[in-house]
Order: C-alpha cells, then structure tokens, then sequence
C-alpha cells in the first residue's frame, strides 16, 4: 500500500463512476423517464441530466483521469516510442486512441442534443457508451506489474 | 410486421374480416428476429476473425447454421404453422423458452466444441435436440387442434425438419464426445452433415416454399400442391432415413439408395412449382433468387449423389467438404436473400406507396447481383487457382452487401412524414424498428471502435519483439493421429528455424496450427504438409483445429532450450549433455514407442515349407502407390512388389524352376534381378515401363536365402523405397524345425520418395531408421511367437540398400548358422554363435531353442540400428 496506490484508487474509482453514471442513465434514467414523463418534462429532465453529467465529466472526471493517467504512465516507464511496441505498449495505445474516440462521441452528444438532432445524439450515446466499456475491456487486458 | 402468409391470404381473398392476430405478435417477431440477425453478424465476424479462432472452418458453418438458420427456422416454421392453420397462437411463454433454449443449447454446444470440455458440447446437443423434439410437438398438437384446412399438409415438412435436427442433434452430440474413432468418425461425420443440410434445413425449405414460391411469382397455388407434398414427404423422409442409416453404418450402396428416394421426393414436391413456372415466369428479383437457390438445392443433391456413390462411407464426409461452400452459399444463404427480397417491404410496411418504393429500392439491380453471386458459388467449390477462388468470394460478399446496403437504406428511408400506415400491425413494427434505430446504431459504432482498438492492441504478438536471429535448422516429423500428436514437445536451442514435416497417419482428417500462425491445409488420412517456422524465440503452441480435437488433447509445443547454439563442438571432445543442441541439425527421431494405428498389420514373418512341384508359377506386379506404415503412426509412400514391402517369399528346393511374370503396374519404369538364378541380366533383368510385363524364367541350382530386388537405376532409390523380397532356396535334407521365420532388413527414408531431400538422405546412406518386414520396431508390437523348447530357425536377409545387418536374439544363442550357401556352425558342433551377420544383399538362417518362457527381443546387434527400428520381441511361452 503505497501512494501509487492511491493513484491507482483514483483513476479506477473515477472510470467506474463514468462508465456507471452512463449505465445508470441509460438503462435506469432513460426509460423511467420516458414511461412516467410527458415529453416537455421528460425534455427539460433530460437535458438537465445530460448538462450535469457533461459538468461533471469536465470538471472532475477527465482532470483526474489524466492526471493520474499520465502519472501512472510515468512511473510504468512509458515513453511515446514505447507506445508502438507490442505488448504493454500497444494495448495502452489503443486504448488511449479509443478513450479519445469515446470523448469525441461525447462531446458530439452534447452538440447534437443541443442542436436539436436527437438520433444523432443518441447514436453518440450509445456508441459512447459501448467505447467506454471497450476501454475498460483493453484497461483489464493490460499485462499487470 | 406481417408475415408472407398473411400478404398471401389478403390477396387470395379479398380480405378476411376477422383476422386480427394479437398485436403483441409483431414486437415478438420484431425481436425473435433480432437473435437471427445477430447471429448473421457473428458468422461474419467469425468469417473475418478466420485462423485466430479454435476450429475455425467447425464454427463458421455452425454460428451460421445452429444460430442463424436454426433461429430463423425455429421461429418461422411455428409462425407459418399458426398461419396456414389458422390456429390460436400457442402460449407465448412456450415459444420463448424454447427460443432461449435453443440458443443456451447453440452457445453451449459452440463452446464445448470449440474450447472444451466436451460434456458441454454434448450435453448442448442433448438439450438442442430435446427442444426439437419439443418444437416438433407443438406442432403436432396444433395440427390436431386445427380445422381441416388446405395448408395442413405443409406441417409434416416442418415437423419431419424438426425429427431431422434431432437426429442430427445425436449425432453431432456423439461426434463431440468422440465416441467412434477413424473411419467411424468419418462416417457418423458424414450422416450428421446429410441429415442436417437435406433434413432441417431442406425438408423446411421444401415445405415452405410450396406457399411462398406462388406468393412470390404472384400465382395461384397449383391445384396439385397437396398431393405432391404427400408424396413428396412421403418418399423424402423414408429416404432420407435410409440415407444416413446408410452412411452411419457404412453401407456405400443403401445410403445411395436412401438418397436416391430422397431426390425423387424433392422432385415431387418441386412438381407445383414448377407448374406454378410454367403459368407465370420469374420476374421479380425475389423469384428469380429464390430459384436459382433451388437450382443449387438441386446441384448438391447431384453432386451429393456422385460423392456418396464414388466414395466409401468414410470419405464421404472429406469429400462433402468442398461442397460446403454450395450447400451455405448456393441453396441455404440465397433462400434467406431471396425470401427477405420478398418479406422485407411488408415488413417495412408504411402504406402501398412506401411498399412499392421499398420493393423497387430492394431489388435495384438485383439481375447483376444474382447473376455475381451465382458465378461466385462454382468458382468456391470447382478445384481453381487461389486468386479466382478469393474473386468468387469477392463476387458472393459483395452481392450480399449489396443486399444489405440495400436493406439498410430502405430502413432509415422508412423515416417519420410518410404514408400513414395501414395497419397497426404494420405501424407497430416500423415505429420500434425506426425508434431503435440510433441505438444499434450506435451499437455498432462502439463494437466497431473496440473491435478496431482490440486489433490494434493485439497486433504484433504478445511481448516485446526482439528478433531472433537463426542460429541453426533443424526438421522434426510431426505425426497427427489417434488425438495425440507426436512429438507433443520439440526442444531446439533459440534461434533454430523448424521445418515441421507434419504427416496425418490418422484414419481420419486432421491439420496442425501453431499460435505463431502457421497451418497446414487440412490433411487426408495419409497427406502430409511442410510447414517452415521463423527462428525459434519463446515457446510456441501447437494444435489441430478439427472441432474438439484440441480439447481432446491434440496439442504441442515447441520449446526454446536456454541456451543459444554454439558453433559445432569440437568433434575430440565429448560433449555431454550439450551433445543434443550440437546434434540437432540431424534426422528427426523416430517415436518408436507410440503405438501403431489401429488398422496396421503386421507383415507375417512365419515362413511356410516350400509347396511341393518342381516348378513355381507366380505373378510380381511392381507397384509405387501404396501408403504403409512403415514406423508406428508414420505412413508413407513405398514401392513394392505385390503390395507389399518386402514383397512375396519365394520357396523351393534346389533345381526347382521359377516362372515369373513380371508386371509393372507402377507409374515409371522398372525390373527384376533373383540373385537366385544364373542368367544373363539383358533381357530378364531390363527395365519395362509401366503397362509391359515379362517372364523371367529361373532355376534355382543353389541352396540359400537370395536377395530380389528392383533392377531399375537408380537402385538405391528403388531398394530403399521397398522393392525388395526374399527367395528361399532350402538345403538339402534340411531338418525340419518347430517355426521358421523370415526377418528382411530394409532401411527406412522419412519422407515421399523422389523428392531431393529423400533422394539426397539415400545417396549418403543416412536412413531415418531401419526396419524388419517393412516396419520400424513393428514386432516391438505385434511379437513374434514361440514356446520354450521349441527349435526356431530365423531366416534373414539384408535388403540394404547401404547396410547389413548382425543379427542377434537376446538370452538365447544360436547352436546353428548357415550363411550364403554354408553352415558356418552346426546343430551338433561344440561351439555356439551370437550374431548371424550379413553384409548388404546377404541372406542365411540361425537357428536356437528358447531355454524357458520370456520375452527375447531380435535386434541387428549394430546397437544403433537396433535403437532405430531394427528391433522385435519373441514372446516365448511355456509348453
């Protein structure tokens, strides 16, 4: 039990809660809301949710996932070059690659709610939402030290 | 979502006021469909994901045919059921859990077969077939529940389809569970893949297109549908029946008869269709698929006749294989395209306005597409070069993503703003389809985003790459057979490049992977590949991938030793332990203990007395085709006389006359040389070419055990490839012995003969190892007999090519030898012998009395030889 260990709390923990607060939403949220809401209400919730969940993806949930990330990264002795090698490096890469996709299908969430495209939005919900576990399943895939 | 019965009936009657099938009905079918689709989608992956999979040939046909075929049938074969009978739907609740069975059955049989244990797999059949079973009753019971109608007939077909898959089922079940092994195999293999393709799949195909073949062509029902598919069922189930009882026992001529009736019963029941034909032509997309997915139905029940009728029952299922592509493609695949050409605008539903659109979206240029897909299908199956196999995999993907572009479009066309739809039926179905359809796909936007991720991290192997460089070779015998492989373990020093000369000495078909990725084809009984690896750096597995053959531990490795290969020793010193990485460049060794295949016999090795007359007629035919097994699980290809290596004993008495006809039935050049006779070698001795035979006239005026060989240069080749054979010319007054046996010694090539590593081993006079009757240490496993007390003479003769033999029974001595035409030691002389000795070509006879009961074993005492197949057992008794 280290510091390290703490890192390593923090950057699970705040990837269980994304990954969770997604499925909380889209499997609990979603369709309670849409059972028991009118459509204005159900348009107002809705966006609030996703507004929060945007906040808080923002403000606390990408600082600290790469933040400890990097820091992570830093002690496992991962270099750009590193990052082709097969193996560790290449897992991790993919990864990030993935995460970042994932942000990206993120970030178009929020654009097209606004904008008023709902199946776009929703395609990006999804597919966010899918990616994010594909992130979690390469995380597990990482050979552990 | 309306099924294809249900557009039939509005149009055949104008409309029936009171045909409102419970709502709930179409979200069902909505959704049962779904599993059919995903399941579409994991063949395709499977089909991608290819060689990184476990048996990956086993589990593409099976996602494609257990889950998707299998759904599909299940689901539609009860819907048309309730439809054509008008019958109440059965409890929901029943359906569903035989659709969520089937699918627990289907993934569990998947994984049994493919990762193990095989319980799994087997107890997956057991449960896939009671579901059937279950399935078939529910038909039945909602036949009896019926009013007699006009499409009851249809039901026996999907009924018959149900007993078909449980019969299949059992099959497949005792196929994982490896009950049966070799030729059994095969052939269980064989009646598994008929009953299956032409029972589940063919027999509901058969019945359902006597309703949806004249929907589609927009006609009426042939008045003599009914009688026919009486008919027709009643020859096509019998038949069938017959057939697979046929193939399973291995009856060649029953199982042709069984198909035999079993075409004629499709025959019959395509009579309305093609009535059906004759009053109106194909002029839609989805007529014209769906007929030439009949036509290919037709092909391969040809095809599948010629193959059951040209093959014995255990090749049959090896040589279905390269119909498979047909079979899927061809017939099972295009019936799916064809009826979705047809089903999916009323599915799509939206008013007659949207329908049409749809339907003329569907089959935009659908006469190129089925005009590629059907020139795809033969170049699959027809023996052609590589690149024009992958251009008809080019021909067929591409016209099944037509269709799905197609399909795709037509359903996000189905967007809000269009006709209001005409019924709620139709409305329902659209709306959740519509609805959902951000989901999936975003869906597959993430599936394919990990997918993509997944590759990229796994690329490249699993470690740091650090090049190996190659320090050394090395060629090791790989025998598949009796689910084991051997070696199991290969240790070389790192850096060794491995040539792995893998040989199937199996009775039946198998293939070896390695995780590096290398494979060789799947391998007949008696086929072998060469697979060349990349410097050995870490260990390396190795498998064969024929469904459960892993599981059921046909497995290697390849292992890395520590350390890295020096140069050569020095040859002064010796070397120790580290003597094996020095040796590792040499021949592969043999596995001498491994047991031989089941259907190997022994060359018999009792010598009979000389049959009585003064002249001896007999016929050699040379022959260089055979396949032997020549060292336990290792076969190859020989040379013989007779079939046999060595070839016939000849036996007489001195001035005994020989006549000889002398056939070649091989496919090169060859002759006869009796060291026995005294003739001048010109004309009895020449070389004749394949199709010529001579006499070859001979007296034998010299007592003796004479060398025959193969006269034909190079000799080497031809003695050592095994055309050779022993004449037995007795002495006189020879006293007659308890047993008399015949050992001839050959040197033993790994490899096909001809080829230049085979041909360069002979010329330097390296055998692989050394035999006695043709077989390495075969009387190591079928011993020789004898009881105690007992004179035994022991004949031999040294075949060579290169070396002689010293020959040497261990515990007992020989009181007698006689060598090339003299007794060097006799029965009442004081002394004894230890080694009857030959020089190459050499023959004689050492006699002994086994003292008391034991095991002796019978070696060429040069101890290397001994150890390298030159070795039996005299299992002697007590009196």
């Amino acid at each position: 039990m280290t510091w390290w260990s703490a890192v390593r709390f923090l950057h699970v923990l705040s990837a269980a809660l994304w990954v969770g607060g997604q499925l909380t939403v889209s499997l609990v949220v979603l369709p309670l809301a849409r059972r028991l809401l009118d459509e204005q209400r159900r348009a107002a919730v809705l966006t609030a949710v996703g507004r929060r969940f945007g906040i808080l993806t923002a403000a606390a949930f990408l600082p600290v996932q790469l933040g400890t990330g990097v820091a992570l990264a830093w002690r496992k002795g991962v270099t750009w070059s590193s990052l082709a090698d097969p193996g560790y490096g290449r897992i991790l890469a993919a990864k990030l690659l993935l995460f970042c996709a994932v942000m990206a299908a993120a970030g178009l969430h929020g654009w097209a709610s606004g904008a008023a495209r709902p199946g776009l939005a929703r395609t990006m919900a999804v597919s966010a939402l899918v990616g994010s576990l594909g992130v979690v399943l390469l995380a597990t895939a990482l050979p552990a030290t | 979502m309306v099924g294809p019965v249900d557009i039939r009936v509005e149009r055949e009657r104008p409309l029936d006021p009171e045909a409102p099938p419970p709502r709930p009905r179409a979200s069902w079918h909505l959704r049962a469909n779904a599993i059919v689709i995903a399941w579409l989608g994991l063949t395709v992956a499977v089909a991608l994901g290819g060689d990184a999979l476990p048996a990956p040939r086993w589990l593409l046909v099976h996602v494609f045919l257990l889950g998707a075929v299998g759904t599909a049938i299940l689901i539609w074969s009860e819907h048309f059921t309730v439809a054509l009978l008008r019958v109440r739907t059965p409890p929901r609740r029943g359906s569903l859990t035989r659709l969520a069975a089937l699918n627990a059955a289907t993934v569990a049989v998947l994984a049994g077969v493919s990762a193990g244990p095989w319980p799994v797999a087997a107890g997956g059949a057991g449960l896939m077939v009671g579901v059937v079973l279950w399935h078939g009753t529910v038909l039945v019971l909602l036949v009896r529940r019926a009013l007699p109608g006009r499409f009851g007939h249809v039901i026996g077909w999907y009924v018959a389809a149900a007993g078909a898959l449980a019969a299949g089922g059992v099959l497949g079940g005792l196929l994982s569970a490896h009950l049966g092994h070799g030729a059994l195999h095969e052939r269980l293999h064989a009646a598994h893949a008929e009953v299956n393709v032409f029972g589940w799949v063919g027999l509901t195909v058969l019945g359902t297109l006597f309703t949806l073949w004249p929907t589609v062509l927009r006609t009426r029902m042939s008045e003599r549908t009914r009688r026919a598919s009486r008919v027709g069922l009643g020859l096509a189930v019998p038949g069938l029946a017959v057939a697979v009882a046929g193939l399973a026992g291995g009856w060649r001529w029953v199982a042709f008869a069984g198909l035999v009736v079993y075409a004629a019963g499709g025959l019959a029941a395509l009579v309305p269709l093609a009535e059906a034909l004759r009053r109106k032509q194909p002029h839609t997309g989805a007529s014209w698929t769906l007929a030439a997915a009949i036509v290919w139905f037709e092909v391969a029940l040809a095809a599948d006749l010629v193959v059951v009728a040209t093959r014995r029952a255990h090749e049959v299922a090896a040589a279905l294989d390269s119909l498979l592509p047909l079979v899927l493609v061809g017939f099972v695949a295009q019936t799916l395209l064809g009826s979705l050409l047809h089903l999916l605008p009323a599915v799509l539903g939206g008013g007659p306005a949207r329908f049409k659109a749809n339907a003329a979206l569907l089959e935009r240029g659908w006469a190129a597409r089925l005009a590629a897909l059907n020139l795809g299908v033969p170049l699959l199956v027809l023996p052609v070069p590589r690149p024009v196999t992958l251009l008809g995999w080019a021909l067929v993907l591409g016209s099944v993503v037509a269709f799905v572009v197609l399909a795709l479009t037509a359903l996000t066309r189905a967007r809000p703003g269009g006709a209001p739809p005409p019924a709620a039926e139709d409305a329902e179905g659209g709306r959740t389809w519509r609805k959902s359809l951000p989901a999936v796909a975003g869906v597959a936007a993430g599936c394919l985003l990990t997918a993509a991720a997944v590759v990229a991290a796994t690329s490249g192997g699993s470690g740091p790459a650090t090049p190996v460089t190659a320090t050394g070779s090395r060629t090791v015998e790989v025998t598949l057979s009796g689910m084991s492989i051997r070696p199991a373990a290969v240790q070389a020093p790192v850096g060794t490049v491995l040539t792995l000369r893998v040989t199937n000495a199996d009775a039946q078909r198998h293939d070896l992977r390695l995780a590096t990725g290398e494979r060789t084809p799947l391998l007949a009984p008696g086929r072998s590949a060469t697979l060349k690896l990349a410097p050995l750096g870490e260990p390396v597995d190795g498998w064969c991938t024929v469904a459960g053959h892993r599981a059921a531990g046909m497995t290697m490795r390849l292992v890395p030793t520590g350390a890295v290969a020096s140069r050569p020793q020095p040859s002064t010193g010796h070397t120790g332990h580290g003597d094996h990485a020095a040796t590792a460049a040499g021949p592969a060794r043999l596995d001498l203990a491994a047991p031989m295949s089941p259907d190997w016999k022994p060359y018999d090795a009792m010598l009979l007395p000389a049959p009585g007359g003064a002249e001896h007629r007999v016929e050699i035919r040379a022959e260089d085709t055979r396949v032997r097994e020549v060292a336990p699980g290792v076969r190859q290809r020989v040379w013989t006389f007779n079939g046999t290596m060595p070839g016939p004993v000849l036996r007489g008495r001195v001035g005994d006359v020989f006549v000889v006809t002398f056939v070649n039935a091989g496919s090169m050049g060859h002759g006869i040389d009796f060291h026995a006779g005294a003739t001048a070698p010109d004309g009895p001795m020449r070389t004749i070419q394949p199709g010529e035979r001579l006499t070859y006239r001979f007296r034998a005026d010299f007592a003796g055990a004479w060398l025959y060989h193969c006269s034909t240069m190079p000799m080497t080749q031809h003695i050592a490839n095994g055309m050779y054979g022993a004449v037995i010319i007795d002495p006189p007054d020879l006293p007659k012995v308890d047993r008399e046996y015949l050992l001839v010694q050959g040197e033993l090539y790994l490899d096909e003969p001809g080829t230049d590593a085979h041909v360069a081993r002979i010329r330097k006079g390296e055998p692989d190892g050394w035999m006695f009757n043709g077989t390495a240490s075969g009387y190591d496993h079928a011993p020789l007999r004898a009881e105690a007390g007992e004179r035994v003479r022991i004949w031999a003769v040294a075949a060579g090519p290169s070396s002689g033999t010293a020959l040497h029974v261990v515990g007992a001595p020989f009181d007698t030898v006689y060598k090339e035409g003299a007794y060097a030691l006799r029965t009442d002389d004081p002394g004894g012998a230890q080694v009857l000795d030959l020089a190459p070509a050499q023959g004689g006879f050492a006699e002994l009395v086994f003292p008391e009961p034991g095991t002796y074993p019978v070696v060429d005492h040069s101890m290397r030889q001994a150890e390298a197949g030159a070795h039996g057992l005299f299992k002697v008794a007590g009196r």
